[in-house]
């Protein structure tokens, strides 16, 4: 990496306050450091105080900074078995990366590495043109992306932390992951002994893996009887099902609703669409109380608006017991931003790339080889190509650690 | 001792803590057993283990709940001094049964009671009325996804269940089955721990160890998995077709499908290089590279650890559960399902739809894992019995 990048590195962990190094139960977790350049993480990091953490950070300035989400009896045994694990936080990521926002079309492409097949936006699975899964991606986050990052978390402490596995906001942290999303961590002793299969069936909860509208309560009173539901009020997805119906209903024009339920149903539903949402908000509610529409119909209303419901996270992070995560306040290697805190009710007025920069004043002289239009604190370039620049010293270590640019003297 | 529970529920329930400061009031040791006074605690420890592996019934003696109290920890010891690991999940699933049936004839507190006074669960009484069902019971989330898992109807997954802060609610039925499930759970775990791996059972009772033996010979061919050599294609559930026709395409695959199809060859008892053979076609295939992770999945390099194919679950999450079929309904993890279609002859004579009649079958509604020695563990395949 360039000198000018580990110079700045350098002097923002000088200058950082070593408290700000600190989690909880600090000696307990295995610290993972990453250098410039490296493939490979060094590991089974042991440190007994925050500011021997920062010593070593100001002496081998790493690129990445990890810690370990599980408590360890010996972090610093090299074999899993001698670590002695005891109990993990359960970790949720949300990364803009993974989710399909239109913006993609304005700042990514990917190329196929086996035929050279190009485009832009989220990346294929497979290449469209030979079938191949070896897909290379060039990838921004704009304000856009944050921002629907940002929403996902809402949803999942919203709708899935707190009303549904009763875990307050004292028992969470949230941070920005120095990159494209947002860390979730819940710290209370009630997760730490999860296995890996109980974090598993929460991740599925979120994600509404393996949801069955037939499990909460829609049924058919014998062959032809009424259909019977959930009620709006129920808790879990229960009650989330229940009341993804009532708004899907109420959103869709009956063009989308034939789309889900072919064109007699949707006329059908659409045609006493008052009656339909007044019945179904009762209490209790009569999921069948007119004609036009069978149970099997209103099931894939039930899965169709459930999925909008689902929250996007990366669910092998959630599911690892023993997962490495960024450390708070640590720089990430690739943006120049801090991994930073935030808390619930400073969380909507974040930004993320002005509030996680973590150098302030001077400017850098740099050589921008391709960049789509970035911003960084109150500063915008480009869309740019080729081209030399003076910026803010924040814009300039976004570039350079983004590989997008050289520095110039 | 808590007033709702007798004596009596001690004997329905030997796995409450009660029941251990109950034995410890004897002061006995498991060589104080041998005597010819203690000679029906044997007796009736010998035979709690019999029935286990025979599958009759094993009536409960309510007229002496003595004998049953301290027969059951005896019957354990036998047990794990066997080391037999079919035997532990037989023993424990066994137990398990007995105690659902007993469990579902008690009333909502006595149920709530046993669960706090057994395995400490904050359980609470609930009266929920829903449009089918009445859910009585409440069990901290934590509690209830430490033995839930375990299951792999739909109707168990979280994302299924009423849940509300913290709490997922239950019936009668479900809570009894889930408390039975966690015994088994206990029993089987127990098994691993340090002094119960290498216990030894005292001289005096040696003998009977002997006798147990003597009826698992019988059964050998039931826990001792041995599969033909080299793989049987007719018996590959769906996902291992679906990632090989994949390699075979010459398609590059996620991380997950090269562990889940490495792991699943070894398994069957494929070489490494009959693995290595597979992903030939692959493009950006590097043979050294490949050897060495091979290798390190069998066991023969790095951690020494065997590592066995992911679960369905898994496979489930990483998308690589590929048109499942009727066999796949009934099994939780792929080696179960190419055990069942080579024991129901798939190789000799094609199967059609895989609905095999295997011990399993007898054993169906218990759970995951209970006939299934050596299968779903992280190290699952280190577990065969010896």
């Amino acid at each position: 990496m360039h000198k000018v990048v580990l110079d700045e590195f350098r002097g923002y962990y000088s200058r950082l306050p070593a408290e700000q190094l600190d989690v909880k139960d600090f000696v307990r977790r295995e610290y993972a450091l990453l250098h410039f350049g490296d493939q490979k993480m060094i590991r089974h990091l042991k440190f007994d105080s925050v500011s021997e953490l920062k010593r070593s950070l100001v002496e081998g300035v790493p690129a990445n900074v990890y810690y370990s989400s599980a408590y360890y009896r010996n972090p610093q045994a090299d074999d899993m078995n001698a670590k002695g694990w005891e109990g993990a936080d359960l970790i949720f990521d949300i990364d803009a990366d993974h989710i399909r926002t239109d913006c993609k079309d304005e700042h990514d492409t990917w190329a196929c590495l086996d035929c050279g097949c190009r485009g832009r936006g989220f990346p294929p699975d497979a290449c469209p043109k030979c079938g191949m899964k070896k897909i290379d991606t060039v990838t921004w986050v704009c304000e856009g992306c944050l921002e629907t990052a940002k929403r996902e978390i809402f949803k999942l402490i919203d709708d899935f932390i707190v009303p549904d596995f009763g875990v307050s906001l004292g028992e969470i942290e949230i941070c920005f992951s120095g990159h494209r999303g947002y860390h979730l961590h819940v710290v209370s002793e009630g997760v730490r002994g999860l296995t890996g299969d109980g974090r598993r069936e929460i991740a599925d909860y979120v994600r509404g893996i393996g949801l069955d509208p037939k499990e909460h309560g829609f049924r058919q009173v014998t062959g032809t009887g009424p259909i019977v539901g959930p009620d709006m009020r129920d808790g879990g997805w229960r009650g989330k099902i229940a009341r993804a119906i009532y708004e899907f209903v109420s959103g869709r024009s009956q063009e989308e609703l034939r789309a889900v339920v072919g064109p007699v149903v949707a006329d059908n539903i659409s045609k006493g669409r008052e009656k339909f949402l007044q019945n179904i908000s009762d209490a209790p509610p009569h999921w069948g109380g007119m004609r036009g529409y069978s149970l099997e119909s209103l099931m894939k209303i039930a899965n169709a608006a459930a999925r909008e419901h689902v929250c996007n996270i990366d669910e092998r992070v959630t599911l690892d017991v023993k997962r490495l995560i960024r450390q708070p306040n640590s720089l990430h290697g690739k943006s120049a931003l801090k991994t930073a805190r935030v808390s619930y009710s400073d969380l909507e007025r974040f930004d993320p790339l002005r509030d996680a920069v973590a150098f302030m004043g001077g400017s850098i002289k740099i050589y921008v080889k391709e960049i789509p239009r970035v911003r960084i604190g109150d500063c915008e370039v480009g869309p740019a190509k080729g081209t030399e620049m003076e910026v803010p010293r924040a814009l300039g270590l976004y570039l350079l650690c983004k590989g997008a640019a050289d520095p110039r003297v | 001792m808590s007033k709702m529970l007798t004596k009596e529920d001690l004997a329905k329930y030997p796995f409450l803590d009660q029941s251990a400061a109950f034995i410890e009031g004897y002061n006995l040791t498991l060589s104080d057993l041998s005597a010819p006074a203690y000679s029906g605690i044997v007796g009736r420890a010998v035979e709690r283990v019999r029935c286990s592996i025979e599958g009759g019934a094993s009536p409960l003696q309510l007229g002496d709940p003595e004998t049953e109290i301290l027969s059951y920890p005896l019957a354990l010891a036998l047990v794990y001094a066997s080391r037999v690991r079919w035997l532990v999940n037989r023993f424990a699933t066994f137990e398990a049964k007995r105690c659902e049936e007993l469990l579902k004839m008690e009333t909502a507190p006595k149920l709530a009671e046993v669960a706090k006074a057994s395995f400490g669960w904050r359980v609470g009484l609930e009266d929920l009325k829903l449009e089918w069902e009445r859910l009585t019971f409440s069990l901290g989330m934590a509690e209830y996804l430490e033995v839930a898992p375990q299951f792999h109807s739909p109707s168990w997954k979280l994302t299924n269940k009423y849940v509300d802060r913290g709490r997922v609610f239950l019936d009668a039925k479900d809570f009894a089955r889930l408390l039975a499930e966690n015994l088994k759970l206990r029993i089987i775990r127990k098994a691993g721990e340090e002094g119960v791996k290498d216990f030894e059972l005292p001289a005096a009772l040696q003998p009977h160890l002997g006798g147990i033996a003597g009826l698992l010979e019988g059964k050998r061919q039931l826990y001792e998995d041995e599969f033909p050599e080299g793989l049987v294609d007719d018996a590959r559930p769906p996902c291992i077709v679906a990632i090989m026709n994949d390699l075979s395409a010459g398609k590059s695959l996620s991380h997950m499908a090269r562990f889940a199809i490495t792991t699943f060859m070894l398994n069957v008892g494929e070489s490494v290089d009959g693995v290595l053979k597979l992903f030939g076609n692959v493009a950006d295939f590097d043979e050294g590279k490949a050897r060495y992770q091979v290798e390190h999945i069998a066991g023969i390099t790095g951690s020494r650890t065997k590592y066995a194919p992911p679960k369905c679950e898994v496979l489930r999450s990483f998308g690589l559960c590929a048109e499942p079929d009727r066999l796949c309904a009934t099994v939780s993890h792929p080696l179960n399902y190419y055990k069942r279609k080579v024991r129901a002859g798939a190789g000799a004579k094609a199967p059609t739809g895989g609905e095999a009649p295997t011990r399993e079958g007898r054993v169906k509604g218990r759970g995951r894992g209970a006939g299934a020695a050596g299968v779903g563990g992280e190290k699952g395949a280190q577990g065969r019995p010896r």
